[in-house]
């Protein structure tokens, strides 16, 4: 039924409607194709493998559920993550990815297409990306009786970088599917309010379960729809239709999303999901006031009755308010509110403020990820304005804060790409069709009156279309401006690819640098680091590493790990910046108390990599300050004159911190005697580097780039450590070690 | 670090200025034989002093009182903050928290009038304590210093002083009181009281029933303009084109307006992909203004001129701006990714 | 010329696939079970190699029959331990090659620590006849590393705990014992008085150790001797080897996939492992005990090599493909020392036409080297091996044929391996070998089978069919009328 609505209007254009759907999917077919080409530079590069850090966790839950089955995976209690608390991981993530996958997996099984796990979950993203660009077609089509916008919206979405960004092969995250879903959603809804159609409204409903099921960003349709729908009853658009369809997708989609555990009944408790409730009602009252007037004929009544009506509204909200404030609902969750309250996640919560893609966005990082079509959106975007129907509105809205939420924060130009290729693509459609136009009008007074769309501007309409429409008299201004957008157009697709296979296909896991010759040469360090880790370890070495690793250990290392990426317990992360911030004698209890066997560290100083735990301990300092502001204090990491140093200059704080001493042991050595120079930083190291007393060097990949501690055992006479260190250095004691006998672990 | 200009510019100062008041440091005479006394009767001296007037505390020290005050043997708490006031040493932060400060030793100190929590709030500036900034080798202020009490129930077996960085920036009374709480167990802790700002009250219902009325009152001019669609259009635009040009990140990160390049000029665009200035984001803005309201003439406009000629010479016009600009767009971006390779004339 | 082999080889594949399978299944004796003293070893060579990381032991004895009937089982004693680790027992005739591998099978005697190898002459050995045999087999997992644990940049030591008389079921009289070392640096290792004109044991020339000669032993005589001696090099021991052969006519494709688990038997380190030091040492003594590359020479015509890990690909590789040969260097992602695990796969494909004949019978022969591991300097050794060959989808009537020693092959059945696009699986053959050595790396595999033409055409047929099907579904649900009333207004 996609192809039906460009029929009614191909119906129009005349002969040949059958040809030109085929033509139609053909063209989508390519798109698809292109979509999904496009994002496999890194697995032609490097080769078929899961990116970044996140996804190995999906990776991970994704094979024990091809394992274990759907109801092992349902309540699946992970004990080698978090140690020693574990983790509930069934109930604590969206299962949408992994369910979506492993359907996928047991389908190709039937069909005796056996293809491994690990390809299926890489290949998910580019798969999905074809099918959004189909969704954006659809949807665009849902917008204008231009039959070449939808195609233009599929082949922007198809290759703009800012969705690809999320969506190259490997880069198994939820977003693979969610935008997918998202734009999907959207389409739906809108046939469901055009149509005032229930079975669009559940079909509605339906994918927006599978949204919630899939990605924590659902919040975003949760809020959306309301508010268009406020948008319209404010507008006096108010319609059994609106009804209809809101009602619908409310009642189904609120059902099914609190299916999903980790969701569960925070749609009605938490202050995101208000607004929807809130909407809900406001229309059954409208709905009935509606029957009422209907009922009545009398003017008085009438605006009596929308009196009534808006102070009900104010007093459901005055109502809301108390209840939150009350407690009855839960205030709105961090990574929310800091959308608002700009500056909340800095000063509360620092894990949230850490995370790169948490940043706001800097206008390159627009133009980077959209290019023309940055310029292009607001155009179409006006031209929606032209008549203002009931789904033009919603594209207004969703442009608003669609925007609004991607200047915020880097990670949602993800939210905002689809409404941005919809509106360029109607602009770019509606300039082409006019200036595509083959006919030129003969003479000016001839054409005004025989034009017939002139009166379509009306009284209501923009003040800019109250004149008539003529159209383009000169030939070669037809052809200058198709030339010009040709090539606009051409620049697009090259500055797409670009970007692309410069900036979003590097799987993070596996670095690539060029040698003098030119040839490229893969630094692996990584994994050959996880690989001995899983080799010739204890089967449940526990590791201590930031959290930024702790989905990579488990999943590369298959080693339980302290911390990692679902960053559900501040204190647990905490407890391991405090480690890693605090000198050994101090973190050696922690790390004991934590049964931790080895410490893994992130070292980019030999190779100059910018990512590594140098450059994020501060976050570390401040996480663990913000639960032990006694112990561990942010200032004693700057040097007295502010600055955060690493060389001779370094406080005291920071030389006898574990971080600093397990990035730099050994390291003088590499290089000549006064010679050593950390890469990243650029500073000249001390001639003498840092003494280690309870840990010892265990394993060093083969650029630095990860190291390896092992956390000693208690000493066999009961001396701390750094007395055993200095006798076996042959260092004379002051006082002998009186404590012989049970060998115990001191906690200062 | 944004502590870090106000640092360096007092340290500057410090360094003159001790040279200055290296001759003659005197006042130390009278604060003599009020050290001798027994630290209970210093308590109640300097608690006196504090509570006398609800606007006393927190103490205004000069360095012989200081001395005084914090002089061991002690059996109560002394929080004193020292600050630089003075305009020379430009030191924002100090005139930042100086207000909470304030606030909070007075409802600290009225509070608790007996003085069971057995605290004295005092200030000492820069100007008064020279000796004192060098004594504890001070380079940034403000520093807030907590000396414990060295005998009595709740003496501490250091007598040296806690001390208290503004490295976050300007703290909250609040932040500050729950920091001195930390360090006076079981002993009661006045909150914080802020007074409450009836000016600010009064205002603001004036303003809004004032705004009610207005707005019933021009209710039937303002109607239309909110029916306008041509308003909303270019409010969405103006929006929109706000947003995209990166003006959230100015709100967040605090960017400057300009920076002055090394040679004296100033440069509007800062360097590197991930930063960007205030007047950077506006003359970004401006330029997709100009591009969108090509685009908009070309499309909507443009076909609806009814004369031959004028659509040419308009489509010209129009289109010629948008090429150019789009270029300039373009080439502003190559100097902000200098790995850009594409370009499209005239600025290659 | 190689066609001719593999028929030579094919006439004979009935009788030879049965008695693999009989190897299978062992016979044990009671306890009581010795060996009929009809024998004598009139003269007895017994050498111990020690030059790679495994032993390779060959005793050339000249047996006398002095029974009063011809005899024709001659027994070779082995301890339980060693006959675990025992492997490629290879009896030949000394006098003329052109008589094949005699039969060699083990003999096992239930709750005693001796076991046997029972030789089985061809003909029977007339009384007072002599016969030259030379008996050659390989013991696995034989050092241990003394000191057993040493410092990083330090040199690796093995020990060897033998015989110097060789183990033997009759009565020796005349034998001496040579011991090879790899280099001529021998830390320690036993002495013995000397015997006749020889003051005493062993003497060394070069990188040699001689016991003996010995005079008369009684049968099952053992002297334990043990040797001490440097050998630098990693002792790689691969635990397990899966090999699989893909065999597909319509790609005209051979493609192999070896699944290795292997472990560094060596020493370990005393110390954690620190990278500086390796660094260093990589300039200044680059030949060091741990595991740094394995070359895999590849028959000529290998492509698309891949060298992967339970993590994914190992960038540390290298191919080339010439003329004579394709060689795959493959380094592990870090250096293996003594004690580590380094499991890995690798991977390649080839030409079908230089592996498969078509017979005039109508049948398919297969000729495939039986093991195709690193070609190592100081030796590999292979605890499991199996092999397996996967034939197309409908392959029929399935024999084979190895030159493996018999003794080493544990087991070869045939299952049903299902994979892309099956509908009845394919015909898989799996063959369980054990204990064997890089130096048996081009014994060759025969496997000759049937594959009709109907066989061929099935898969095409399959999805032709199928996708077919799904068209008109597709065709079907595209005419259901989805809308309640056509009139229905918008």
């Amino acid at each position: 039924m996609s192809a039906a609505d460009p029929l009614q209007v191909l119906a129009s254009a005349g002969k040949g409607e059958s040809t030109r759907s085929v033509l139609r999917v053909i063209i989508l077919a390519l798109i698809a194709g292109a979509a999904i080409s496009s994002r496999l530079f890194s697995v032609i590069r490097f080769e078929s493998i899961i990116h970044e850090f996140d996804p190995w966790f999906n990776f991970r839950a994704t094979k024990y559920l091809v394992a274990n089955g759907f109801y092992n995976f349902w309540d699946w209690f992970d004990d080698r993550t978090w140690h020693p608390l574990g983790r509930v991981t069934g109930g604590t993530l969206y299962p949408g990815l992994m369910v979506t996958s492993g359907v996928i997996y047991h389908a190709l099984r039937a069909l005796t297409i056996p293809v491994d796990i690990r390809n299926i979950c890489v290949l998910l993203a580019p798969g999905f990306s074809g099918l959004t660009a189909i969704a954006a077609y659809l949807l665009t089509n849902e917008m204008t009786p231009s039959p070449s916008a939808g195609l233009l919206a599929a082949l922007f979405m198809g290759i703009a970088p800012g969705y690809i960004s999320r969506s190259v092969a490997g880069s198994y995250d939820n977003e693979a599917i969610a935008i997918f879903l998202l734009v999907f959603t959207f389409y739906l809804w809108i046939k469901a309010l055009k149509q005032g159609s229930m079975l669009w409204g559940a079909l509605c409903a339906l994918f927006y379960g599978y949204m919630v099921a899939s990605w924590g960003g659902y919040a975003f349709i949760t809020c959306l729809l309301p508010l268009h729908s406020f948008v319209l009853i404010c507008m006096g658009r108010y319609s059994t239709r609106l009804y209809v369809a809101y009602t619908t997708w409310y009642a189904l989609g609120t059902l099914a999303s609190m299916q999903i555990p980790f969701v569960g009944f925070l749609p009605v408790k938490t202050s995101e999901h208000m607004p929807a409730l809130g909407i809900f009602g406001f229309l059954q009252l409208l709905a009935f006031l509606d029957y009422v007037r209907s009922a009545i004929p009398s003017r008085q009544f009438q605006t009596f009755l929308w009196l009534f009506a808006g102070t009900a509204f104010g007093v459901g909200l005055l109502g809301l308010v108390v209840a939150t404030s009350m407690g009855f609902i839960a205030p709105w969750s961090g990574r929310f509110y800091s959308l608002w309250d700009t500056g909340y996640a800095k000063i509360h919560i620092p894990i949230i403020a850490s995370v790169s893609e948490h940043q706001p966005t800097a206008w390159p990082a627009f133009f980077f990820d959209l290019q023309m079509l940055v310029w292009l959106f607001p155009v179409g975007v006006y031209l929606l304005f032209q008549e203002l129907a009931d789904e033009h509105v919603f594209i207004v809205v969703y442009a608003l804060f669609g925007s609004y939420f991607a200047g915020v924060m880097v990670r949602l130009m993800l939210t905002l790409t689809p409404v941005v290729c919809v509106a360029a693509a109607i602009a770019v459609s509606h300039l082409l069709d006019i200036y595509l136009n083959a006919k030129s009008p003969e003479n000016p007074d001839a054409a005004a009156d025989k034009d017939a769309d002139g009166k379509k501007g009306g009284k209501a309409g923009l003040k800019s279309t109250n004149k008539p429409l003529v159209g383009i008299y000169a030939g070669w201004v037809k052809s200058v401006i198709v030339s010009s957008f040709a090539i606009y157009l051409l620049l697009f697709v090259m500055h797409c690819t670009w970007v692309t296979s410069n900036a979003y296909s590097s799987p993070s896991v596996v670095l690539a640098s060029r040698l003098p010759d030119g040839s490229q040469h893969i630094i692996d360090d990584y994994r050959e680091a996880y690989q001995w880790l899983r080799q010739n370890t204890r089967e449940d070495a526990k590791i201590m590493s930031w959290w930024d690793y702790g989905y990579q250990i488990g999943g590369m290392a298959d080693r339980p790990t302290l911390v990692d990426n679902n960053t559900w317990n501040n204190t647990h992360i905490a407890t391991v910046g405090k480690a890693m911030a605090s000198s050994e004698e101090r973190s050696y209890p922690i790390m004991r108390q934590h049964e931790v066997d080895y410490v893994l560290v992130v070292f980019g100083g030999l190779l100059g990599y910018s990512g590594d735990d140098i450059n994020k301990f501060l976050w570390m300092v401040r996480i663990a300050e913000g639960i032990w502001p006694d112990e561990v204090k942010e200032r004693d990491f700057f040097t007295a004159r502010g600055e955060y140093r690493v060389d001779g200059d370094a406080t005291e704080t920071m030389k006898n911190s574990v971080m600093y001493k397990t990035s730099y042991y050994n390291y003088q050595n590499l290089f000549p005697p006064g010679q050593a120079v950390d890469r990243m930083r650029g500073v000249r190291l001390p001639e003498v580097g840092p003494q280690l007393t309870h840990l010892e060097e265990a394993f060093t990949s083969e650029n630095w780039i990860i190291r390896i501690y092992k956390v000693k055992d208690l000493d066999n006479l009961g001396r701390d450590h750094a007395s055993a260190v200095a006798f076996d250095k042959g260092v004379k004691k002051k006082k002998p070690a009186k404590k012989k006998g049970p060998r115990v672990l001191r906690v200062e | 670090m944004r502590l870090l200009p106000t640092v360096l510019s007092l340290l500057g100062c410090l360094s003159t200025t001790a040279l200055a008041a290296a001759g003659g440091s005197g006042g130390a005479k009278p604060s003599a034989n009020l050290r001798k006394l027994p630290p209970g009767e210093r308590f109640n001296l300097f608690h006196g002093k504090a509570t006398a007037s609800s606007a006393a505390a927190p103490l205004k020290l000069v360095e012989a009182d200081y001395r005084a005050l914090v002089a061991t043997p002690r059996d109560y708490s002394v929080a004193v903050l020292l600050t630089a006031m003075d305009a020379r040493y430009g030191c924002q932060l100090c005139r930042e928290f100086q207000p909470e400060w304030e606030l909070l030793a007075r409802s600290w100190t009225n509070g608790d009038k007996q003085g069971e929590s057995r605290v004295v709030f005092g200030t000492l500036d820069f100007n008064d304590g020279r000796d004192v900034f060098m004594g504890f080798g001070l380079q940034t202020a403000p520093v807030l210093f907590f000396f414990p009490p060295t005998m009595g129930p709740h003496a501490t077996p250091s007598s040296d002083p806690l001390r208290y960085d503004f490295a976050g920036g300007p703290q909250a009374a609040e932040v500050v009181h729950h920091w001195i709480a930390r360090q006076l167990p079981n002993r009661p802790h006045p909150p914080v009281k802020r007074p409450i700002n009836w000016m600010r009250w009064i205002s603001t219902f004036v303003v809004v029933t004032g705004g009610a009325t207005a707005s019933y009152v021009a209710w039937p001019w303002v109607l239309p303009v909110v029916r306008n669609r041509t308003v909303w259009a270019a409010v969405t635009l103006i929006a929109i084109l706000m947003f995209t040009s990166g003006h959230m990140f100015n709100r967040i990160r605090q960017v400057p307006y300009v920076a002055g390049d090394g040679r004296g000029g100033i440069s509007y665009f800062a360097k590197g992909f991930q930063t960007q200035y205030g007047l950077e984001t506006q003359i970004i803005a401006a330029i997709y203004g100009i591009l969108t309201l090509s685009g908009i003439t070309l499309a909507v406009k443009v076909p609806r001129i009814a004369d031959p000629k004028t659509q040419s010479i308009v489509f010209v016009a129009w289109w010629s701006i948008l090429f150019v600009v789009f270029s300039l767009l373009i080439s502003i971006f190559r100097t902000k990714s200098p790995g850009y390779g594409f370009a499209v004339p005239p600025f290659m | 010329m190689k066609t001719s082999v593999v028929f030579s080889a094919f006439l004979s594949l009935l009788s030879l696939a049965s008695a693999a399978t009989t190897s299978s299944d062992r016979k044990t004796y009671p306890s009581t079970f010795r060996p009929p003293q009809v024998f004598k070893n009139a003269n007895l060579v017994h050498i111990i190699s020690l030059e790679k990381n495994y032993v390779k032991e060959s005793i050339n004895v000249l047996v006398e029959n002095i029974d009063k009937s011809p005899q024709n089982e001659y027994y070779v004693p082995f301890t339980a331990d060693q006959l675990s680790r025992l492997g490629g027992v290879e009896v030949k005739d000394r006098k003329d090659g052109s008589v094949g591998p005699f039969v060699a099978e083990a003999v096992e005697l239930d709750q005693s620590d001796t076991h046997y190898i029972r030789i089985r002459l061809p003909k029977a050995l007339a009384p007072g006849a002599q016969q030259a045999l030379g008996i050659t087999y390989y013991l696995l997992k034989a050092y241990a590393p003394r000191p057993a644990s040493i410092k990083q940049e330090d040199q690796q030591h093995l020990a060897y705990a033998f015989s110097a008389y060789a183990p033997s079921a009759y009565a020796t009289s005349k034998q001496k014992t040579d011991v090879k070392f790899p280099s001529s640096t021998i830390a320690e290792y036993t002495k013995l008085p000397g015997s006749g004109d020889v003051a005493r044991f062993p003497q060394q020339q070069g990188s040699k150790l001689t016991y003996g000669p010995f005079d008369e032993k009684p049968a099952g005589a053992s002297q334990p001797v043990a040797v001490r001696y440097e050998f630098n090099k990693p002792v790689t021991h691969v635990s397990r080897l899966e090999r699989d052969v893909e065999v597909s006519h319509w790609g005209g494709n051979v493609a192999f996939e070896e699944r290795y688990t292997l472990h560094h038997r060596g020493a370990n380190l005393s110390a954690l492992f620190n990278r500086v030091k390796w660094q260093q040492s990589q300039y200044y003594q680059p030949n060091t005990w741990a595991l740094k590359e394995l070359k895999f020479p590849l028959r000529a015509g290998s492509a698309d090599a891949y060298y992967t890990d339970v993590i994914g690909n190992v960038s540390t590789s290298r191919f080339r493909s010439g003329k004579r040969e394709a060689l795959l260097e493959v380094r592990p992602r870090y250096p293996v020392f003594g004690g580590w695990k380094y499991p890995f796969t690798i991977g390649w494909n080839s030409d079908a036409k230089s592996y498969l004949r078509k017979t005039p019978a109508g049948g398919f022969v297969l000729n495939v080297p039986f093991l195709e591991g690193p070609r190592q300097a100081e030796g590999v050794e292979y605890e499991q091996v199996q092999v397996r060959v996967i034939l197309p989808e409908g392959a029929r009537n399935v024999k084979f044929h190895t030159t493996i020693p018999t003794q080493s092959i544990a087991s070869a059945d045939v299952e049903i391996h299902r994979t892309f696009l099956d509908t009845i699986g394919r015909t898989a053959l799996i063959i369980q070998a054990r204990n064997l050595v890089d130096e048996l790396r081009d014994r060759e595999l025969l496997v000759s089978y049937d594959y009709p033409l109907s066989a061929s055409l099935r898969k095409p047929l399959v999805v032709f069919a199928s996708a077919m099907a799904v068209f008109f579904a597709a065709w079907v649900v595209g005419r259901v009328e989805l809308k309640f009333d056509v009139a229905g207004k918008k």
